[in-house]
């Protein structure tokens, strides 16, 4: 029998290659199903080295415990999560690199991070034009917005609502009108001294001094004398300089004058108390914190904190050497980031719109987040109060005097 | 209470930026040539002070003289590392880059390996406050044991007297065989120990600090050019009355105008005095 040979025609070849290339772009008709079990990867740019890592390393420890927590409890529809981890060495430039390998090589579904503002403006950019959704905490007003960065989203405070948190506690809790505004002459500073002064006003307080001080002068009695003089009843010193907060803390102890000291963070930081002359000058001295975070008047957090801190002495995560708002930040982003994962997929514009969408009066342990389409600045003003920086313990502080 | 704010904290402020004048003096007698690391190295008296004594525990006057020890060592490798190199071209001011380079070297590492913090100073002498506090006066008595031992230095020793003929003319102290280089190398050596003193007397009142180098470096270099280059009895007196004067303005006109008042000063003297207060005008060879 003679074998009947076939003919490869153009026309042959043509249909074989359609019917292929249709089996290849339709797998639920012509592949059987295999569910996707590789990790889900996650980009994550944490300062662990240099100036800024003492932020890095508590926020670290936080997103750590997180990641574990959402793996062991079967991680995404049975997909891990991945934290491709990139150390940013407090470097604004190593961060932008970072960043770039994370989105173009790495394909990072999700950016969190970087974690401190000055690495974020570097960095957000170029997030933002690789298309990747991101979360970071960082305070500085600019780094959110939604037609420059339409992926951005962020989990903590807004420099504006943490100003508008100190001036309600003098003005409204603490009852001082009379008000006096200080800052260094850094970016963070000049833009603090002028963003919140007419704040203040606008809410009856009467700025009696406003001045830029540069931060290395070794005498503010000057500056203080010039408070005094004005009747200031209490001051407003806007700096993360802890050399230039201890000279105001210690030049208001020799002048035997004890007004109120309201402001930044890091009034209340390690770095500050150790350069007080005395470790009593850090009396009535208030730096901002977090509600959720602070105790009340009978040293007791709040019950999810009181959860949390449990969960963390159980998973053996230290934070007594640490602000325990830093961990709990860490803690929020991976559970906002796992959840929108769940929810949505993996999609980008999917990840977006689920935050955009339904992300309403999220708890987390750290804030209440409430995000819109036109809103990315998500915390609670309500949550950002005062505490008084001479009663750290376990990491947290007591709520300053006045608040009910 | 302001008058006396204004001198304690004018004169000790100003004597430490008389200090780091001299050793911006004691090695352009040398050379010929500003080095730009005296500031910097200056910052590291604080920060070796603080690890020495207040991070290590050291006694006082262990972590005292390892302190100077160190700061002689700086001072050796910059004349080797950005002063020798561009003693030949010294016309075309290279080393203004070759010792920014290291004093720029030196701050980042500093940030890296220290901190970028003001970190505390421990007390160096164990006794309570009194009328005026150790913070003002230890900058002023470093600054008067300095001068004193300059002077028995260059006109009672032989070395000092080696140090002065290579100042006045380096040229004809070769030719009289005076070894040029192992006098530049002791010089720089001096000025790295003045400026490491400079910041170590002064931690109390700055603290350890990144942020002094470039403060230092920069209030340092008025005495200089008010005092006349090279004349150290200028650089005191330089050093001194701009402390006092920073100190008034500050109480006068307050926070950073008080900067602004300093150099309209300072550029007001130059132009009626382009020699310095204490510096004599030089014959130019047309």
């Amino acid at each position: 029998m003679k074998a009947k040979q076939r003919r490869i025609t153009r026309r042959g070849l043509l249909k074989g290659s359609a019917a292929t290339a249709a089996a290849t772009l339709a797998p639920g008709v012509y592949m059987p199903a295999i569910a996707n079990t590789d990790p889900i990867q996650i980009g994550y740019l944490p300062a662990f080295t240099g100036p800024s890592s003492s932020t890095g390393i508590g926020i670290g420890r936080g997103t750590e415990l997180a990641v574990q927590e959402i793996n062991a409890a079967g991680g995404i529809k049975g997909r891990k999560i991945e934290m491709v981890m990139r150390d940013t060495q407090s470097d604004p430039t190593k961060a932008v690199n970072a960043a770039a390998e994370l989105t173009r090589r790495h394909k990072v579904a999700v950016m969190w991070g970087p974690l401190n503002s000055g690495e974020t403006a570097a960095a957000i950019q170029n997030i933002a034009r690789d298309g990747v959704p991101h979360i970071h905490p960082c305070w500085v007003d600019t780094l959110t917005d939604p037609k420059k960065y339409p992926m951005a989203f962020r989990n903590g405070p807004s420099n504006q609502q943490v100003g508008i948190g100190a001036n309600h506690y003098v003005v409204n809790v603490s009852k001082a009108k009379k008000v006096a505004i200080v800052s260094d002459t850094t970016g963070y500073g000049t833009a603090s001294l002028d963003a919140y002064t007419p704040m203040l006003k606008k809410i009856g307080g009467d700025v009696v001094y406003s001045a830029s001080v540069d931060a290395n002068n070794p005498d503010l009695k000057p500056e203080l004398l010039r408070m005094r003089l004005g009747g200031a009843e209490a001051i407003m010193p806007w700096s993360v300089n802890a050399g230039f907060l201890a000279r105001i803390i210690n030049t208001r102890a020799e002048l035997n004058w004890d007004v109120p000291i309201v402001g930044q963070t890091t009034l209340g930081s390690g770095q500050t108390k150790a350069l007080l002359a005395k470790p009593e000058y850090w009396e009535k001295v208030y730096p901002n914190n977090f509600r959720n975070l602070s105790y009340d008047a009978q040293g007791q957090l709040p019950p999810q904190s009181v959860e949390f801190v449990e969960r963390l002495r159980k998973a053996k995560v230290d934070f007594a050497d640490t602000l325990l708002w830093w961990v709990a930040l860490g803690y929020d982003g991976p559970r906002l980031i796992a959840e929108a994962l769940r929810e949505a997929g993996t999609a980008p514009a999917d990840i977006t719109a689920y935050w955009s969408t339904k992300v309403k009066s999220w708890k987390g342990v750290y804030g209440t987040i409430t995000w819109s389409a036109d809103n990315r600045d998500g915390f609670q003003q309500e949550e950002i109060i005062m505490v008084q920086a001479n009663s750290l313990k376990d990491g947290a502080f007591k709520l300053a005097p006045g608040y009910a | 209470m302001l008058v006396e704010s204004i001198i304690s904290n004018g004169l000790a402020v100003g004597a430490v930026y008389a200090l780091i004048g001299i050793s911006y003096n004691v090695m352009f007698a040398a050379s010929r040539v500003f080095s730009f690391t005296a500031g910097s190295v200056g910052m590291l008296g604080g920060v070796f002070g603080s690890i020495f004594i207040a991070k290590m525990g050291m006694p006082v006057v262990a972590g005292f003289l390892l302190t100077l020890l160190l700061g002689a060592i700086l001072g050796v490798i910059t004349e080797f590392v950005a002063v020798r190199p561009v003693l030949k071209s010294l016309d075309q001011h290279l080393y203004v880059l070759s010792t920014l380079a290291v004093a720029l070297m030196i701050q980042q590492l500093t940030a890296i390996y220290f901190s970028t913090d003001a970190v505390p100073f421990p007390r160096v002498i164990p006794i309570e406050a009194g009328i005026v506090d150790q913070k003002f006066w230890l900058p002023i008595l470093a600054c008067i044991v300095t001068i004193l031992g300059l002077e028995y230095l260059f006109r009672h020793t032989l070395i000092g007297r080696a140090f002065l003929a290579i100042a006045e003319d380096t040229y004809a102290a070769r030719a009289l065989g005076l070894p040029e280089v192992g006098l530049r190398m002791a010089s720089y050596a001096l000025a790295g120990m003045i400026s490491v003193l400079a910041g170590f007397a002064a931690g109390q009142l700055l603290f350890a600090s990144l942020a002094n180098g470039p403060l230092l470096n920069f209030y340092g270099f008025v005495p200089v050019a008010l005092g006349g280059m090279g004349s150290n009895r200028g650089a005191v007196i330089g050093g001194l009355a701009l402390g006092l004067f920073q100190q008034t303005a500050n109480y006068f006109f307050g926070g950073i105008f008080s900067s602004v008042a300093v150099f309209i000063v300072f550029i007001v003297v130059l132009l009626v005095r382009p020699e310095g207060l204490a510096g004599a005008a030089t014959a130019r060879r047309v």
